[in-house]
């Protein structure tokens, strides 16, 4: 009987965490639902017709479902761009930080303290202090660019958001990965290449199982930084690059409850479907959770 | 003056006049003829900076402007929602900073008016003269101030009409009454003290002019003359004013939403709280008053508008070309567009979603189809408008563009900041 | 030796070129520019104007500390309320119990949930008309949004820290969780057997355990809640405001023709928090001597 008041306890809180989550599932499905309403009276699917995400009620075939996500209006096309900026940022910041990681990981050297500094304040500096200087260097180089003759643009451009993004991403890759370096013996690496094998084999026959479960997560983490936001995107972005996190926002503008709702569920889709995946990597490793604090 | 929905309904019972849509002799700067700027807009992508609030609007400017772009005129619309039209223009000015000059510019086009319009226009960062030169500025009525003043800028050609808009409230038919409504001021503030906690406005300040105007119209009903107001900015009558109407809004606090220590910071804040029974009444700037939000479901289906007996403000809203726009030819075609009679007529429809009034003076439409849309536009404008009649009764004209500033910094220290008035 | 110290630069050599381009150049650039330094329009003069202006002027000063107390108030609330919640719940769950697996997942759900998205599900629970207050009109408690308090875009910022201590009580309780599930029940038991009661054990026992991983999870979010913009947009009101929000009003608002005092006020902000953390890093760096 003792358990009762615990069962209790552990369902309040549940209850709790699940809240936000839940009214937006209600919200999303409700029209006209003002108060004093607690259940709504009327239920109907107008956000997602009006947001493009399902056909018009009578033309729910699969054409008319096909017409629809190819039409790219303005969820569909949030989405695939924010995916597609987040794979972008997720991919070049392995790339970039999977040797550095592995330097910080395996070698003690000079200066390895200030070189984890380095990596590590972008951190702690709030956003705001250096994305405002960022939105005027952004333009300046546009301008050298041009003059160089080189037709690149960076402010405004989905490029120049993903670059950015690279500032808040590396340091939770280069954290997690230097993490998976630090626990793994290079000597294997040596005994291959005493064996003959190449480089690139032992990289991928020897280095890229041992790190993989490491490289997983430290993506997935990257991923999430970038899919959620918005500060950079908008700064930088200049309003022209519409991620998903932009549109929630100029949504929450509009007072459309089921409309901002309807946004925000496809929205923490991913991010719930990542959890589902990394959640028995998160106990006992705090860098890694550091992850989600910038969230 | 012009009385928006009135005049209009005078004008078609009149005959149609026979002025026609002529060609006009000059072209836009920098092009030799129309023609000429229809090539060059061909394959161009038109990026259009707009506040990005409202799903609705939002979508009748893809459907409606989108698609015969793409279709007769071969041009990309690139619709770019913004948080506030500022944005906009703190972009252009960013640009003009970092020497981005001639067409390296990201903006094409601006929904635009007031402040933003004197920011630009007075840091030369507009495009133009273009305005009097596209091939529908005929049918735009030039001569009235209402139009070639926006509050109270000369437009000289550097921005060009889209909607026009009045200012009037709504309120809940199933909690109130027509006879309860107040009619004026004084009466609201009667009302205030009446029934505690159940007014409000929406703050005034940057991108929530809708409030500012509210506070405009005291001071307007409080000085008992809306002429004097007119004309260039006066300092004096600013100061002769304005602290009447400060004491007048913090006798209200006691009584309002919050006691009034805080304010709903937007338009769709405030619509919500309306929706919800937290306030009574809410703005609306619709011709067709409580419809759209109706017909969006974010009110409730009794809602109607209903007017005051004076100082309602109209005005018109524009579109202006920044100087660095990479897409000159693209703009200047789709703001021809947007004056096209037959889209026009769409704008005014509650049912289309937009639902801003006529840029157009629609005698000048001399082309039958066209004026069927129109005729057919007038007949749809729903049971939830306001008394024509009434509304064109009260409209006043905006003025001049100093005022908002001032009236925003004062309202902001000395109402809700709660800093002490001078002696 | 010389061949691998090349070989370690080389591998760090991306890295550091992407933060030092992109975020210390870009910090250094809005640090000189807070400083008036903008070779573009030909300013070349280095003052502290835009700080001296944001700080004591007529015009600024009193938004600048109404809006730095916020600021504080917000990040020691939103700290300190998710800290002991998450405590609280971690002790809970770490029992073994029939469906803990769902609970524990509950418990981490708005983690990966942007801090945006939990900011708009805030006005949808607890503004004067949402799913709270209508809650308890259903059980008479409040007869109108208007007998509900202002939780809400609220001049305490009481939504603003709602939104935070959803998001953070999950940050700080994945890193309490994992420590006390590392350590496990032994100390405690010990601690029992010698007759401390249940708020003792906690006091002297388990509190101190967890307490370093607690400290820097605390510097974490505390400089987060302080210098983050997107919540405080969503939740606030237009005074006072946060300092994020009101730096990057000064900034993109061309009618308030304040650039250089929005660029100053970012500053502050990263300034603030550098120096708490070095405060925070002085005194655990004491602590650690001392034991």
């Amino acid at each position: 009987m003792r358990r009762v008041p615990f069962y209790a306890a552990v369902i309040a809180i549940s209850i709790a965490f699940l809240a936000p989550v839940i009214s937006f599932m209600i919200n999303a499905f409700a029209y006209r639902w003002f108060y004093p309403q607690l259940v709504p009276k009327e239920w109907s699917l107008q956000a997602w017709v009006r947001l493009k995400l399902i056909p018009r009620p009578g033309d729910r075939t699969l054409e008319s479902f096909i017409d629809l996500w190819t039409g790219v209006p303005d969820v569909i096309s949030a989405l695939w761009l924010s995916l597609a900026i987040g794979t972008l940022v997720t991919g070049t910041s392995v790339i970039i930080g999977l040797p550095a990681a592995r330097a910080l990981g395996l070698y003690r050297f000079r200066g390895k303290k200030i070189v984890e500094f380095m990596i590590i304040a972008p951190t702690i500096v709030p956003p705001i202090a250096f994305s405002l200087g960022l939105n005027i260097n952004f333009i300046r180089w546009d301008m050298a660019l041009m003059n160089a003759g080189i037709p690149i643009d960076l402010a405004g451009s989905v490029f120049g958001v993903s670059l950015v993004h690279l500032v808040p991403v590396m340091p939770y890759v280069v954290l997690t990965l230097s993490g998976v370096f630090a626990n793994y013996d290079a000597d294997y690496e040596a005994q291959a290449r005493s064996l003959g094998a190449p480089p690139w084999r032992i990289f991928w026959d020897v280095t890229l199982p041992a790190i993989l479960p490491g490289l997983f997560v430290a993506a997935l983490f990257a991923f999430l930084v970038s899919w959620s936001q918005y500060l950079l995107t908008f700064l930088i972005g200049q309003g022209r690059v519409v991620t998903l996190p932009a549109l929630l926002f100029s949504a929450a503008g509009s007072g459309n409850n089921a409309m901002i709702a309807a946004i925000s569920l496809v929205f923490i889709a991913p991010a719930i479907l990542i959890l589902l995946v990394t959640s028995r990597y998160l106990s006992g490793e705090s860098s890694a959770a550091g992850g989600f604090g910038r969230v | 003056m012009i009385s928006l929905k009135r005049t209009i309904q005078v004008a078609l019972l009149s005959a149609v006049s026979a002025i026609g849509v002529h060609a006009h002799a000059e072209s836009p700067p920098g092009y030799d003829s129309w023609d000429q700027v229809l090539e060059e807009a061909r394959g161009q992508t038109v990026y259009w900076y707009m506040w990005g609030g409202s799903d609705a609007i939002n979508g009748f400017v893809d459907t409606f402007y989108g698609d015969p772009l793409k279709e007769e005129y071969g041009i990309n619309l690139e619709r770019v929602p913004l948080a506030g039209t500022v944005d906009a223009v703190n972009q252009v000015i960013s640009e003009k900073e970092a020497g981005a000059d001639g067409d390296a510019g990201s903006v094409d086009m601006i929904w635009i008016n007031g402040e933003n319009f004197k920011t630009m226009q007075q840091a030369g960062l507009l495009y133009g003269p273009w305005a009097e030169s596209i091939p529908n500025s005929a049918l735009v009525d030039w001569g009235n101030p209402a139009i070639n003043l926006d509050f109270g800028k000369p437009v000289e050609g550097m921005e060009s009409p889209w909607s026009s808009a009045q200012f009037h409230f709504m309120y809940d038919s199933a909690r109130l009454s027509d006879s309860e409504l107040p009619r004026s001021y004084a009466e609201l503030g009667d009302w205030i003290a009446a029934n505690p906690g159940q007014f409000s406005y929406v703050a005034p300040g940057p991108g929530n002019f809708i409030g500012t105007r509210f506070v405009k119209q005291l001071m307007f009903e409080l000085s008992g003359n809306h002429e004097q107001w007119v004309g260039p900015f006066n300092q004096e009558l600013y100061d002769q004013w304005s602290m009447a109407t400060w004491k007048e809004l913090i006798s209200w606090e006691p009584n309002l939403w919050r006691e009034g220590n805080t304010y709903p910071e937007s338009n769709a804040d405030f619509k919500s709280l309306f929706a919800n029974g937290e306030v009574e009444f809410a703005f609306t700037q619709s011709p067709a008053g409580a419809g759209p939000d109706i017909g969006a479901g974010v009110i409730a289906p009794t809602s109607r508008a209903f007017s005051f007996d004076n100082y309602m403000i109209g005005d018109f809203n524009y579109l202006a070309i920044p100087y660095n726009a990479p897409n000159k030819a693209a703009a200047l075609v789709t703001a021809n567009l947007v004056l096209r009679p037959d889209r026009q007529a769409a704008q005014v429809q509650p049912a289309n979603g937009f639902c801003c009034g006529w840029a157009i003076d629609v005698s000048r439409v001399t082309d039958a189809d066209q004026i069927a849309a129109i005729e057919t536009a007038m007949m749809n404008l729903g049971d939830a408008a306001a008394d024509p009649a009434r509304l064109s009764g009260a409209l006043v004209a905006d003025i001049a563009g100093e005022y908002q500033n001032l009236i925003e910094e004062d309202w902001q220290k000395y109402v809700l900041r709660g800093e002490p008035l001078p002696e | 030796m010389k061949w691998e110290r090349i070989r370690i630069a080389v591998m760090l050599a991306p890295t550091l070129l992407v933060i030092s381009i992109l975020f210390f150049g870009s910090l250094l650039y809005g640090f000189l520019q807070s400083l008036g330094y903008n070779p573009n329009i030909g300013a070349t003069d280095i003052n502290f104007d835009a700080y001296l202006r944001v700080m004591f002027s007529e015009e600024f000063s009193g938004r600048f500390w109404s809006g730095l107390t916020l600021s504080l108030w917000v990040a020691f609330c939103s700290t300190f309320v998710s800290a002991a919640i998450a405590i609280f719940v971690a002790l809970l769950l770490r029992r073994t119990f029939f469906g803990k697996k769902l609970a524990v997942f509950f418990f981490q759900l708005n983690l990966p949930i942007p801090h945006l998205v939990i900011a708009v599900g805030m006005i949808m629970l607890f503004s004067q008309s949402g799913l709270v207050s209508r809650m308890l009109g259903e059980l008479g408690l409040v007869t109108s949004p208007r007998d509900f308090p202002a939780l809400t875009k609220d001049a305490y910022g009481i939504g603003i820290i709602l939104a935070y201590i959803w998001k953070e009580v999950a940050f700080f309780g994945i890193i309490v969780l994992a420590i006390l599930q590392s350590l496990g029940e032994d100390y405690e038991a010990v601690a029992q057997s010698l007759g401390a009661n249940r708020w003792q054990r906690f006091r002297t026992v388990t509190l101190p355990l967890i307490m370093p991983g607690l400290m820097s999870a605390s510097i974490i979010v505390f400089a987060f809640t302080f210098g983050s913009y997107e919540v405080p947009r969503i939740l606030g009101v237009g005074y006072p405001k946060m300092l994020p929000v009101m730096s990057l009003d000064f900034f993109l608002n061309p009618d308030l023709n304040a650039r250089a005092e929005g660029m100053a006020l970012s500053m502050i902000i990263a300034f603030i928090v550098l120096v708490l953390i070095f405060i925070y890093m002085y005194i655990t760096a004491r602590t650690v001597r001392k034991d």
